[in-house]
């Protein structure tokens, strides 16, 4: 196993070239163009094809295309392009195709995004969200492993940060299941049937096929395949302090690498501060909130945005404890998602301060 | 423990890639690192920051950081927001061609070396932070200048290749300008924890 010095940006790009994917497509914003830089060099040593596109919306139905065939592919992009792409993504997810996509965020403003979506019909996607690389690589190999096991896309989130921090990474090969065969997958051949396989968000069959099944039903379907989807993926995340802390923190991603170390800092101090950090934020961990608010007398969302995870932490407390949201928005001129709040001794401050809050107001656990 | 490095300069000077050779070569003594880069677009004279960080365990640091062990700065124009991260008891070396030969910080060990004069003496006017970050390894023990001179091969690009002997040739020079080290990054106790 080798240990490389190396940026996010090409961490990520490696781990997904390592993963077995051989098609990427993209439009280049600032920073996914960091990621489609290095796929577009990697790939073709492989074998593999990497598109600049035209737009988000090729780029996505490209992928689509590549997926259709049994390809790992992956796209992505910022939250802007992706909200370009809303459409297919829902489509392909009615179409149950593997895919991987990122979101190289600029801020955190695409949590509804991410877990909800701006597509149509009854659809989600795994969402991923590695604080630091070596865990953005370990996430990239799990992104395509949980996308062939349940034929559906998953959403890796990174940001700017995570694109551009270089660190210590082990690149080897994830130790993860074997996946199943795709027998759906498009070959060109008619599997002996005379009629040419097909993909569709509206069904795997044709009417008169004996596999056809109404729209109706093909919806249905999908419904028993999402509630199968989210009792089966395992909800991943990290928690410190959680058996003894008065005050929760709940954040995600960069932030949440910020206060893991401000937590830690403030617990050698003998503060009563723990965290929460969702790794997963489709399913979301809320057994691991639930049970860290159980000890606590409060908890506290911290996000980049005006307050989106806010929602997922509340409806795991269900109104057992409070829950403020200590967040906000935090960008310099770059409009890259670089955020001068994110800086320990700020965040330090903000703890401390809901800290006092939790003791003047809450009542005991 | 954890040993943080700021690095700032000017772009142009080689301050990300003196962040990176530093970098590299604590990776290959088998540490945990961290570097966080932060630079405008322009290439040359804008102000030009690198966080490091070295850990002889998991590493913990975010890509920014509150307080510093340590500073490597090439110019003084932005140099006062590093300066105000040292912690009590930390080091700092800094180019005496951009700073003077006389420059303190309150509670701090600070060793300025000629690291512009050094470099062009050794045929290579362009690697004055490569003859500060020699003089930096020399006096932190923080990593060895063989790692630094291994690392060296490795940081440039293929069309970069034929600076890689003047690079290794500022770093030598660099380490051997510092007579004693003035701190010892793994021996001495951690100091000031992040307040």
């Amino acid at each position: 196993m080798t240990r490389r010095l190396m940026e996010g940006a090409e961490a990520i790009a490696r781990a997904m070239v390592a993963a077995g994917c051989r098609f990427f497509a993209g439009y280049p914003m600032t920073p996914f163009t960091e990621v489609l830089e290095h796929m577009a060099r990697l790939l073709p040593e492989v074998g593999g094809t990497c598109m600049n596109a035209e737009s988000e919306l090729e780029a996505v139905g490209m992928a689509w295309g590549a997926a259709a065939t049994g390809t790992r592919a992956a796209t992505g992009s910022v939250g802007q392009g992706l909200s370009l792409m809303q459409e297919s993504l829902s489509e392909i997810c009615h179409a149950r195709l593997p895919l991987v996509v990122l979101n190289m965020a600029r801020g955190q403003g695409d949590y509804h995004q991410a877990t909800r979506g701006g597509g149509h019909g009854d659809y989600r996607h795994v969402v991923l969200a590695p604080a630091d690389v070596p865990e953005a690589v370990q996430l990239a190999h799990r992104a395509f492993w949980l996308a062939d096991v349940w034929r559906n896309p998953v959403l890796l989130v990174g940001d700017y940060y995570l694109a551009h921090v270089q660190e210590a990474v082990d690149e080897g090969v994830a130790d993860l299941p074997p996946v199943p065969d795709k027998p759906w997958a498009l070959d060109g051949s008619t599997g002996g049937s005379g009629s040419a396989r097909m993909i569709s968000p509206l069904g795997l069959a044709k009417r008169g096929d004996p596999s056809f099944v109404e729209y109706g039903r093909h919806l249905e379907t999908i419904g028993d395949r999402l509630a199968a989807m989210e009792a089966g993926v395992e909800p991943l995340a990290e928690s410190i302090g959680t058996d003894d802390a008065e005050l929760v923190v709940v954040a995600y991603g960069t932030p949440g690498r910020y206060l893991r170390y401000v937590v830690e800092e403030l617990r050698g101090e003998g503060l009563p501060v723990g965290l929460v950090r969702p790794i997963t934020l489709w399913p979301f961990p809320s057994a691991a909130v639930a049970a860290a608010a159980e000890v606590a007398r409060a908890v506290a969302v911290y996000e980049l945005n005006t307050g989106q995870m806010h929602d997922d932490v509340r409806l795991a407390v269900l109104g057992r404890r409070p829950v403020s949201f200590i967040g906000g928005l935090s960008f310099d001129n770059s409009g890259f998602g670089i955020a001068p709040e994110l800086d320990v001794e700020r965040l330090s401050a903000r703890i401390r301060r809901a800290l006092d809050e939790t003791a003047r107001t809450a009542a005991p656990a | 423990m954890e040993r943080e490095v700021l690095c700032t300069g000017i772009g142009g000077q080689g301050v990300q890639l003196a962040a990176r050779t530093l970098a590299v070569a604590a990776v290959a003594e088998g540490r945990e690192v961290m570097v966080f880069g932060s630079y405008g677009g322009m290439m040359r004279g804008g102000n030009t920051d690198a966080t490091v960080v070295v850990a002889d365990g998991p590493l913990r640091a975010p890509p920014t950081v509150a307080r510093s062990w340590s500073a490597l700065a090439m110019h003084p124009e932005y140099w006062a927001r590093v300066r105000d991260r040292l912690r009590p008891g930390g080091v700092a070396v800094v180019d005496a061609g951009t700073f003077g030969p006389e420059v303190t910080v309150p509670g701090c060990r600070v060793l300025a070396v000629e690291a512009a004069a050094v470099a062009a003496e050794h045929g290579a006017p362009r690697a004055s932070a490569m003859v500060a970050l020699g003089a930096f390894a020399a006096a932190t023990a923080l990593v060895t200048l063989d790692s630094l001179t291994e690392a060296a091969g490795d940081v440039l690009p293929e069309y970069r290749r034929q600076h890689v002997e003047a690079n290794r040739r500022a770093l030598d020079a660099g380490y051997r300008l510092v007579p004693a080290p003035l701190a010892d990054a793994w021996l001495e106790p951690a100091v000031g924890r992040a307040r």
